[in-house]
């Protein structure tokens, strides 16, 4: 335990280490990239300058963790908490892996432009100023930090009509959700007279709230649920998730997701857990709407990508289970989740991203008909990352559907874990054919595969070892769990049910 | 034998070994040249099986799990590397070991394509088996359950007929509808018992010797649970799935779908769903609707199986017929019922075993197996036809051999409990007889008046190997049933008085209400 004293700019300093070193050195990058982008030994040196420094605030935020940093009193605009860091972490954790997939890519795409890399960074800061939001202006900050540079990220390939679409109808929707979530904000204001979380929280303690605060927590919902593409709301997910470059889809559907629902899950736990009626019947809706849809619309997509992005709000659905139960547990429930989807998602993104050309759009089952006998390792890695995805015994995939399962299951809830398990059930009839297509059907001489479309060593590796952390986890997911559940006791201090045994 | 077995501390790790066995020996399968693949993989199952034997002299008969260990795995949230064998496991573990090495050996020449992949996945095949039948601890359980899985899928998707895909798929969805069901309901039990013990645990025990807490919720978690067990036997109607996956998987595939994973599910509720929720299982209403469908599956799988062209789909649907006695035997409620259901188990196990073997052999022949493309082949391949005939008479019960003990005994058993039930169900096995001698006289017996199969070939020292051992246990089986009896008496007495027991609690708590 190291009490920090956030009243003196040094303190600050020390607990937004990991976001000051990240914003300063993507400014150092993007100084380095004003002189250097012109060829593409230029955009691996940005490539891999972006790579350090996402390491080097890794190592800042784990330093954090470990010294167990606390604020000295009540922490005015960032929490320091370990479920900032352990939120940190993943999102830092999907960025390098991101970054590592963009070196290759960007090359084979004919798009190395190095600025991209410095975006990336942003977003990433964006992304953790979002997740580490201990007050609702900073929430706004953190969004629009991280929205805007992914806007242009998903827009980056300027040669592919389907990125500009993504990019606009992102930017549209985007703008559109932070309207919702900035009208919800002044209405909270309005309501309570400050925008801190806790004090929100403390000045609501009281009864259920005025319907200015009702109104103000509808908007906040309406605004989040955009941003983490909850149905009715995930409209925009699937051209944008398709039409993106391949590793920035990768950062949207786990970096952006990761920061939108520890961000929804601190603000509903800190600041509304008075109005704990109110929203467990709405996230419980959407819950349950985004699993159904998510799951049934992915059952007909003949290509690769999309079917990910609609799988990914499917996703959304199931974490949105975690949120409802609002425990320590639940709290726990969705760091490990993430962590889980994360690391699957990421990896599956880039090993598509290695199988076709021209933004994968093309990729179907058909194209990787009889990838198993060609490309053996790759076929593997993919058919755990589907069993993964699907949930299935042995992967961190499984481990983080149980382990949400356990959190609606100790609130004595039954009918979310039904659902949430029926719709995995659906969810095989996506997945499982992938496995199928790569192994069971005969392949086709002219496949988009035939060409060498490898990404490099690099992406392999980070591919290789998200795959290998995947099997690591789903087998011994002890410390997973212990560090989960850990870190969701630093936000939800009430004991859940049966506080799982400290 | 015994006093060998405690030199080597063979109680400490025999059932670890049987696990981690087939688990290890994926590797060199997979790392060595394609033509010795097999042989390790042959090596590896006989290891795994003369390992097991240690078993029979090493389990003592009586009540209760025997062998135990229990070591933390996810200690925070109650999960346990546990495993145990008691009277009703142990028989289970040693069909599953012993059928190991004949499905290795049966596919020396049936496998021609990735020969590697496939022996690695037979054995990961076993290390579910295996851990489905000694796990004692709810969460270990479903994940060797869900295990089960993926090895037969991808045995069927990939080696399996013509119409493989679908099978595969098939299978793997209904058979996951069920589980996925059984783990909510598992995490809901888990959590009302940790409200009276005050601790998350997953161990069986636990939730056995607590099972009362779950209160109003024993009907809903009964059912799910029955449904993951009932879609594995299976019971009708939920059946389908089973003709598809047996009749497209290539032959070792079948052997350990009908032989093995059918009883996973009997097991299941053996284990698990009958003693978690005696008053529900037993229950006027649940039992009258068991017995029924197990009566249903008996005589419809039988009629069903009675007009099948295929030879394997014939005896897909006898399995069908012969589950329902297990599920009869179940639910007699008496203990000569409950080691009827057991020996089915195991009969079923060793007869259908053998007739896939026997179909596979058949097919890599004539590469058909339709029963009216053969005729009059036991002046052809006599061999063939003595085993052939032997195992189906098995198959339908003859008194002398494996078939007869189990059927004699459930319906011995039930019929003081259900007499209409067991009456009907007796005609089944007439039906059983008249499916099966009419189709070994289309394929032995009649005239051979197709030209294709006087070239048929004898079976070759290689199948006999795989054959007779299996032949053997029915016979021994059949005249001296005995050792098997005791060794599984005291696990079903306990099972009956247990539940029965339970089962009247809960019936006075309803009546004190």
């Amino acid at each position: 335990m190291t009490s920090i004293d956030l009243a003196t700019p040094g303190g600050v300093t020390l607990a937004l280490l990991p976001e000051v070193v990240l914003s300063a050195w993507s400014l150092v990058v993007l100084l380095v990239v004003a002189w250097r982008h012109r060829t593409e030994a230029d955009a691996r040196l940005a490539g891999w300058l972006s790579f350090v420094g996402l390491v080097t605030a890794g190592a800042a935020q784990l330093w954090l963790w470990l010294i167990h940093a606390t604020p000295a009193g009540l922490p005015q605009m960032v929490a320091l908490d370990a479920f900032r860091f352990a939120g940190n972490a993943i999102i830092l954790l999907m960025a390098a892996i991101s970054v590592l997939l963009s070196l290759g890519y960007l090359e084979r795409e004919r798009m190395a432009v190095p600025e991209y890399y410095p975006l990336m960074l942003m977003a990433t800061v964006g992304m953790m100023f979002l997740a580490g939001a201990e007050d609702l202006i900073v929430v706004f900050l953190g969004l629009e930090v991280m929205s805007i540079a992914v806007y242009v990220l998903a827009g980056f390939n300027r040669r592919s009509i389907f990125s500009a679409e993504a990019a606009l109808k992102y930017f549209l929707i985007g703008a559109f959700a932070s309207g919702f979530l900035l009208y919800g904000i002044a209405l909270v204001y309005g309501a309570t007279g400050t925008t801190n979380l806790t004090l929100i929280g403390a000045t609501l303690a009281s009864g259920a709230g005025p319907l200015m605060a009702r109104l103000g927590l509808g908007l906040l919902l309406i605004g989040f649920a955009f941003k983490v593409a909850a149905v009715p709301f995930h409209m925009w997910a699937p051209d944008v998730y398709d039409g993106a470059p391949t590793p920035v889809t990768g950062l949207m559907a786990t970096g952006v997701k990761a920061a939108g629902f520890v961000a929804l899950t601190r603000v509903l736990v800190e600041a509304f857990p008075s109005m704990l009626s109110l929203w467990q019947p709405v996230i419980a809706i959407l819950a349950i709407a985004t699993m159904i849809v998510g799951n049934l619309v992915a059952l007909s997509q003949r290509n690769i990508k999309r079917m990910l992005a609609y799988s990914s709000v499917a996703h959304a659905g199931y974490l949105l289970v975690a949120v409802w139960a609002g425990t320590r547990f639940a709290a726990g429930s969705v760091l490990l989740y993430l962590l889980a989807y994360g690391l699957t998602t990421v990896a599956s993104f880039g090993i598509l991203a290695s199988l076709g050309q021209d933004g994968e759009r093309t990729v179907g089952n058909d194209d990787i008909a009889g990838l198993g006998s060609r490309r053996p390792w790759t076929a593997l890695a993919l058919s755990i990352c589907m069993l993964s995805l699907l949930g299935f015994p042995g992967t961190f995939g499984f481990i983080g559907k149980w382990y949400i399962l356990q959190a609606a299951v100790s609130r004595q809830q039954m009918i979310l874990p039904v659902i949430l398990v029926l719709t995995s059930v659906i969810s095989a009839g996506y997945y499982l054919p992938v496995v199928m297509a790569m192994y069971m059907k005969p392949g086709r001489a002219e496949s988009v595969l035939a060409a060498g479309s490898r990404l490099g060593r690099f992406a392999g590796v980070a591919v290789a070892v998200s795959v290998a952390a995947v099997i690591l986890f789903g087998v011994w997911p002890a410390p997973a769990i212990d560090g989960g559940l850990r870190s969701g006791g630093t936000l939800v201090e009430a004991p859940a049910p049966l506080a799982a045994q400290e | 034998m015994t006093g060998f077995l405690a030199s080597i501390g063979y109680g400490q790790w025999a059932l670890h070994a049987l696990i981690l066995l087939p688990l290890i020996g994926i590797i060199p399968v997979l790392l060595v040249p394609v033509a010795a693949a097999k042989r390790v993989a042959l090596v590896i199952t006989v290891a795994e099986f003369v390992i097991s034997l240690g078993l029979w002299w090493a389990w003592q008969p009586a009540a209760g799990m025997q062998l135990v260990t229990s070591l933390p795995w996810i200690p925070r949230l109650g999960v346990s590397y546990a495993v145990g064998l008691d009277g009703i496991s142990l028989f289970m573990v040693l069909l599953s070991t012993g059928l190991m090495p004949l499905a290795v050996l049966s596919s020396y020449t049936y496998i021609t394509k990735y020969e590697r992949p496939y022996y690695a996945l037979l054995l990961a095949q076993a290390v579910g088996m295996i851990g489905c039948f000694i796990a004692t601890d709810l969460f270990l359980f479903y994940v060797f359950f869900e295990l089960l899985l993926i090895p037969m899928y991808f045995l069927i998707g990939i080696w399996g007929g013509a119409n493989r895909l679908y099978a595969a798929i098939k299978f793997f969805v209904y058979t996951m509808l069920g589980s996925l069901l059984m783990l909510v309901a598992i995490l809901v039990m888990v959590w009302k018992v940790a409200a009276v013990t005050g601790q998350l645990s997953f161990s069986y025990a636990t939730l056995l010797a607590n099972a009362g807490a779950v209160g109003g919720a024993a009907p809903w978690l009964f059912a799910a649970f029955a449904l993951a067990f009932a879609i594995k036997v299976p019971i009708f109607p939920l059946h389908t799935w089973l003709p598809d996956a047996h009749v497209e998987a290539p032959t070792a595939g079948s052997v350990l779908l009908a032989s093995v994973l059918l009883k996973v599910g009997t097991y299941g509720f053996l284990r698990f769903a009958v003693p978690f929720f005696p008053s529900v299982a037993l229950s006027p209403t649940v039992t009258a609707l068991m017995v029924t469908l197990a009566v249903v599956g008996i005589i419809y799988g039988a009629l069903v199986a009675l007009v099948q062209p295929d030879f394997k789909k014939l005896v897909a649907y006898s399995s069908v017929s012969h589950l329902g006695f297990v599920m009869l035997g179940i639910w007699s409620g008496t203990v000569q019922g409950v080691q009827g259901a057991l020996m089915v188990m195991i009969s079923h196990g060793l007869s259908t075993g053998a007739l896939f073997f026997l179909i596979g052999m058949m097919y890599e022949r004539r590469h058909t197996r339709d029963i009216a493309a053969y005729g009059g082949i036991a002046r052809v391949v006599p061999v063939f036809g003595i085993l052939l005939t032997v195992v189906a008479l098995s198959s339908i019960g003859l008194p002398g051999l494996n078939g007869f003990v189990g059927e004699f005994l459930v319906l011995l058993g039930s019929f003081g409990s259900h007499p209409g039930a067991t009456t009907i169900a007796t005609t089944g096995v007439i039906f059983a007889a008249a499916y099966l001698l009419w189709a070994i006289q289309r394929i032995l017996f009649n005239r051979l008046d197709r030209p294709e199969n006087e070239g048929m070939l004898d079976l070759n020292p290689r199948e006999l190997v795989v054959l007779i051992p299996l032949v053997a246990g029915i016979v021994w089986l059949g005249l001296y049933p005995g050792p098997v009896l005791r060794r599984m008496e005291p696990s079903a007495r306990q099972f009956v008085e247990t539940t029965a027991a339970g089962h009247a609690a809960g019936a006075m708590a309803e009546a004190g209400q």
